[in-house]
């Protein structure tokens, strides 16, 4: 704890002491884990969503059989799913941090949470049954 | 006199610089790709659902409104994704000088021309 008083101008890659929550004046108490959760997902999603855009790129011009055939193989289903709920985590808290610098009202902060989340857990439930529904059914 | 606030202060208030402005642009386009996802989750019920209800989504989609969106959507995500890197440089602490932080905007941008149009020249001549 030797150095951890002091705000250190260096960023976790270099630092040797790693923070492990928002200290002194931070506001959020938990600002650093959804922190850490956009980079991880952003950094899952580079591949991921490559692999994703470049799959339906080749589908572009197919059937409805040929896309169904592609998300009921174990392989693009495993990986479709992972873009879904990688990609609307990621957007939720974009989506929350862009409500939190316009939104000062507390009732329509709360009111646009709830609505953004549900939103969000609605897309990532359906998209991941759909898939599944095709993964199963085969 | 009246305080102008934060998003009112970009276009009379500040010079024009890449660096934010490619700040903005990287909201802008995580909100389009958000709403973009919306579309993306319909897609995946319509393939397992299929029937009519594919026939509809996948005729709009190859519509000239259909397309522009798509075009919009992926210069989005090719941006977002581009400058998604950038941000995660500057995470591990590389890129902060104004001159490379420039420097690299233009990188973005001329990648996110670059792969565009690499994508839209293979869905038209594939």
């Amino acid at each position: 704890m030797a150095k951890a008083s002091s705000l250190s101008d260096g960023t976790a890659l270099r630092d040797e002491v790693v923070p492990r929550r928002v200290r002194q004046f931070g506001s959020a108490r938990d600002g650093l884990r959804e922190w850490r959760l956009q980079r991880l997902t952003a950094i899952g999603l580079i591949p991921l969503s490559i692999y994703f855009a470049a799959s339906i790129l080749s589908l572009a011009t197919s059937d409805r059989k040929t896309a169904a055939d592609w998300l009921s193989s174990p392989v693009p289903a495993l990986l479709v799913i992972l873009v879904v709920l990688a990609g609307i985590t990621h957007a939720l808290i974009g989506v929350r941090s862009v409500i939190l610098d316009y939104v000062h009202t507390r009732a329509r902060l709360l009111a646009a949470e709830l609505l953004f989340r549900a939103v969000a857990v609605i897309l990532a439930g359906a998209g991941v049954l759909a898939v599944l529904k095709l993964f199963l059914g085969r | 006199m009246e305080r102008p606030l934060s998003p009112f202060m970009f276009p009379t208030w500040y010079r024009f610089q890449i660096t934010s402005a490619l700040s903005i642009l990287h909201r802008l386009t995580g909100i389009a790709l958000a709403v973009g996802s919306i579309l993306l989750v319909w897609w995946l019920i319509t393939v397992a659902a299929g029937g009519e209800l594919f026939t509809t989504t996948h005729a709009f989609l190859i519509s000239p409104i259909g397309l522009v969106l798509l075009f919009g959507w992926s210069v989005a995500f090719f941006y977002h994704l581009c400058n998604g890197v950038r941000h995660l440089a500057w995470d591990a602490g590389y890129g902060f000088e104004i001159r490379s932080a420039a420097r690299s905007g233009y990188a973005v941008l001329a990648m996110t021309v670059l792969l565009t149009a690499m994508t839209w020249l293979c869905v038209f001549l594939i």
